[in-house]
């Protein structure tokens, strides 16, 4: 009795810990659950986007970039498109099949032009459209350590033939079980005896989501138990609608590199460049298909295996009546029609990727850029950015060609920014730009070289009572005392040119002239242009300033030349326009912003004697109606030894700077010319930037003068130049000598007006 | 009304005229001061907000598809969802760069965010278009002015 009582405790005991036990891993079970599926079930990495491409009627636009960009987006050259990631082009019309993207609808578009000009848009009806949007390429992503890479979808936005081939293929029985089934696994192992193959699995899709929710891949029976466990408490605590879609989003379907392709919606997005809304009977059969051995069936890398596959469960949807027989005929017959895998991979361009981050870190906590799905807009033009980085590489080769594989190691950056707005449009920050490593862009701080003295001759410019373009600097030899030493300024020619009109001092880039001129007017003045021009840093008051030991990295230099390429007009560097939560509302934005530090008239007579430098300068080379067309102007730089070549220009709506040079410092063959300009003209050449706009400015006006002694000259007079002077500051004086030639013609520019504005003013000037 | 509008108009006719004078001055301390004689329609348009908002909205872009981005930009804006409207602006800055229309809305959204500066900056530079009326050569001036 007393035996049988113990054994009863015993047995009792045993059942009670047990029990309890079981309950404790069923609770432990069940918050694991909920807590993951009720919190944020997935972290979504930020992801970094090129601009979208708008193409408005009556807007400019350059059909090869236009191609290039469709190249890069995989979009497909046709005969007649018919399917999304078609275009043709003929003589004066672009059509194309849009895949899609956020408002803008997929569809065929029709677009006819005239002299890269859009004249109409319209869609497939046939009804007319005020413009339309090309999706934009991924350029990167902020990724939790697990590198899981996903696009979240809601209930409403799963197409229904996903829902069905999901089930049809995954789960037939799912609306009908409690987490687990023992019919699906019996008459899984029976459709697979009957095909020969593997065609249905025998876990419910709750089983599937718990196992990759929770779960590792070992195949015990422990693991078994758990797994069924979770299912069933899936299913208590959540709807049939909600375990499918937590399926959908959560299913692994490829790995890119380190990235991790997560669910549906990323799979369409990197498979086919395009949202799952988008997609087709066939390539979605294709996606579901995949979930069997995602790398086995990786279309990419086993196109045979991944279109067998496909076909499989094409027939699994026509045996469930989901598609008809000559549909499945059809949809057999079609080919796979992935995406390059260019298009949206892995971070790319890594400079633009840096300046970004910063921009990001200012406004963002790195956690929430890792997990809150943010997308971050940029100002990324990729076919800009592909052609920049492309002719740093090609001038590199070129330079080593020509001066031999002592420049094998030669480092440089360049940087492409819209000159009206500050936005950046492209950033390489190494001579390999698509590894990661040091970021010359933002990192490289260099003397600057000859590129200071347009800051220091705005300076006396913007004082236009006393230097115009005209006034005459003096190039003789000349020195001082600095830091105890004696400085003595020399020119790169190693010669000395005497009394010069500033303009040329300037395109010819003397350094003598120079000098003299930025002691003339002071280091305060200097140093309030630097600011004003957006330069923070502090001016040492050393002379050798005025000539190009300041040392700046390319992204400070380039926002300089910024203000000045915009008129005067201080713009913020941008490398972002606006960041979108996962609903598509803006969520913060970097807009526009300008301030005018400077006059535009200074600036306009700057520019003027940096447009020489394209015309007779260091920049000659083009023609004078290309350098009109691009309104173009620029400047090099060389610093002491040659160690740095520089080089700034604007051509048309955009404004470039290169410099190219060695990470340790050591002395390079290359000038401003022969290095850094070769890289900004093979990209300029290559992008063709469009016509720059017109500005007026009512106080400017044109005299021809001298070049020697800058006085009034005349069109027909010899070393003559037609300039511009604000009105009142031109020079008064036609000298004798010139008498003769200057009355031969009248300024160009002088008309029927001007000839009325003489009667009413008594003719003045 | 009608005879504040008439008023309004000779009053634009005169400035107009003594701007054409101020634009022809050969002198060169008149550049440190850019436009001096819109005064009077300049103050009135300054005295009444919601008058100066009519004005700049019923300018129209010279290119359809940019006039009806502005469209949706002066719905967000009479809306003061700014951020939304600003956003359309820039959109529409990016097709065209020559459009007085747009500098005139830029200026007065920062003008009703509180940005002066920039209000001001964005006036300057609309000012700087070839292309524009000497109507909206007024209204930029206002910015100016204010």
């Amino acid at each position: 009795m007393k035996i049988k009582l113990t054994l009863g405790v015993f047995i009792g005991f045993i059942a009670i810990t047990l029990f309890i036990f079981f309950a404790a891993i069923v609770a432990v079970i069940d918050y694991r659950v909920t807590s993951k599926l009720d919190g944020v079930l997935w972290t979504i990495p930020a992801k970094i986007y090129s601009r979208p491409l708008e193409l408005a009627e009556g807007s400019k636009f350059n059909k090869d970039n236009l191609i290039k960009e469709l190249e890069m987006l995989s979009y497909k050259k046709v005969s007649n498109p018919e399917r999304p990631g078609h275009f043709s082009f003929s003589k004066s019309e672009l059509k194309i099949f849009l895949r899609g993207y956020m408002d803008q609808r997929s569809g065929i578009f029709s677009l006819s032009y005239e002299n890269s000009r859009i004249k109409s848009i319209s869609n497939q009806l046939g009804i007319s459209e005020d413009l339309i949007k090309l999706e934009p390429t991924v350029i990167g992503g902020m990724y939790p350590s697990h590198m899981e890479d996903r696009v979240l979808l809601n209930w409403p936005e799963v197409p229904q033939v996903l829902i069905d081939t999901i089930l049809s293929v995954e789960d037939q029985n799912f609306f009908n079980h409690f987490g687990i089934s023992l019919k699906s696994i019996s008459r899984a192992f029976l459709k697979n005896i009957q095909a020969g193959e593997v065609e249905q699995g025998g876990s419910t899709i709750t089983q599937q989501l718990a196992k990759s929710l929770f779960f590792s891949s070992e195949q015990t029976i422990r693991r078994k138990v758990m797994e069924a466990i979770a299912s069933i408490l899936i299913e208590l605590h959540y709807s049939k609608e909600e375990i499918l879609l937590a399926y959908i989003n959560d299913v692994f379907l490829a790995q890119s590199g380190k990235r991790a392709i997560h669910g549906f919606g990323m799979g369409a997005q990197h498979f086919f460049g395009t949202s799952i809304s988008n997609l087709s009977t066939d390539q979605i059969a294709l996606l579901v298909g995949m979930l069997k051995g995602p790398s086995l069936y990786n279309p990419r890398r086993n196109p045979n295996n991944a279109t067998k596959r496909r076909n499989l469960v094409l027939g699994v949807l026509n045996r469930s009546n989901k598609i008809s027989d000559s549909d499945l005929e059809a949809l057999k017959s079609k080919e796979l029609g992935i995406a390059s895998p260019n298009y949206r991979t892995e971070t790319k361009h890594p400079a633009f990727h840096d300046i970004v981050r910063l921009e990001l870190q200012k406004n963002f906590d790195e956690r929430d850029l890792r997990t809150k799905g943010l997308a971050i807009e940029t100002n990324l033009d990729p076919v800009f950015q592909n052609s920049l980085e492309k002719s740093l590489i090609e001038t590199k080769k070129q330079l080593i060609k020509k001066y031999g594989s002592k420049l094998s190691d030669l480092q440089g950056a360049a940087i492409a920014v819209d000159t009206s707005n500050g936005e950046v449009r492209a950033v390489v920050g190494s001579t390999k730009p698509s590894s990661y490593g040091f970021n010359r862009s933002i990192n490289a701080i260099r003397p600057i070289g000859s590129l200071v003295k347009p800051f220091i001759y705005l300076t006396a410019l913007n004082q236009y009572e006393d230097y115009n373009l005209t006034t005459i600097l003096d190039d003789s030899k000349f020195s001082m005392m600095s830091g105890g030493k004696i400085w003595e300024p020399d020119n790169f020619d190693k010669k000395f040119h005497g009394q010069i009109p500033l303009h040329v001092a300037l395109w010819q880039s003397y350094n003598i002239a120079s000098a003299r001129l930025g002691l003339d007017i002071g280091f305060e003045a200097v140093g309030d242009m630097f600011l004003d021009l957006g330069i923070e840093k502090q001016v040492p008051d050393y002379p050798s300033v005025f000539i190009g030991s300041f040392e700046l990295s390319p992204y400070e230099a380039i926002q300089a030349y910024q203000t000045i390429a915009a008129d005067g007009f201080y713009s913020p560097l941008r490398s972002i326009r606006q960041i979108k939560d996962t609903k598509g509302d803006i969520e913060f934005s970097y807009p526009y912003s300008i301030e005018q530090r400077i006059r535009p008239e200074p600036i306009a007579l700057l520019k003027f004697a940096m447009q020489q430098t394209f015309e007779r300068g260091t920049a000659r080379g083009y023609t004078k109606k290309q350098i009109k067309n691009w309104n173009a102007g620029g400047k090099t730089g060389t610093s002491d030894d040659q160690r740095d070549s520089w080089f700034v220009g604007f051509a048309g709506d955009l404004l470039v700077l290169v410099w190219l040079g060695f990470d340790d410092n050591r002395q390079t063959p290359l000038t401003g010319r022969t290095g850094a300009f070769q890289v900004w003209k093979n990209f300029i050449n290559d992008i063709n930037p469009v016509t720059a706009e017109k500005t007026s400015l009512p106080r400017i006006e044109y005299f021809w003068t001298d070049m020697q002694d800058g006085q009034l000259s005349g069109e027909k007079c010899k070393n003559s130049l037609f300039v511009p002077f604000i009105i009142g500051t031109e020079p008064k004086t036609v000298p004798d000598v010139r008498r003769k030639c200057s009355n031969k013609t009248k300024n160009s520019e002088e008309s029927v007006l001007d000839k009325l504005k003489e009667v009413f003013e008594g003719g003045q000037g | 009304m009608r005879k504040i509008k008439g008023i309004l108009i000779i009053i634009i006719l005169i400035n107009l005229i003594s701007c054409a004078s101020d634009q022809q001055s050969r002198d060169p301390s008149s550049y440190a001061v850019p436009v001096n004689n819109f005064t009077k329609t300049v103050e009135l348009l300054i005295a009444n907000d919601d008058f100066l908002e009519e004005e700049i909205l019923k300018i129209n872009a010279q290119n359809p598809s940019v006039q009806r981005i502005l469209l949706d930009a002066d719905k967000k804006l009479r809306q003061q969802n700014y951020r939304q409207a600003n956003s359309d602006l820039e959109r529409a800055f990016r097709i065209t760069k020559s459009d007085g229309a747009l500098y005139l809305r830029l200026a007065h959204l920062r003008y009703k965010q509180g940005l002066l500066r920039q209000s001001e900056s964005f006036a300057s530079k609309g000012l700087l278009l070839s292309n524009i009326s000497s109507w909206e050569r007024l209204l930029l001036n206002v910015y100016l002015k204010n």
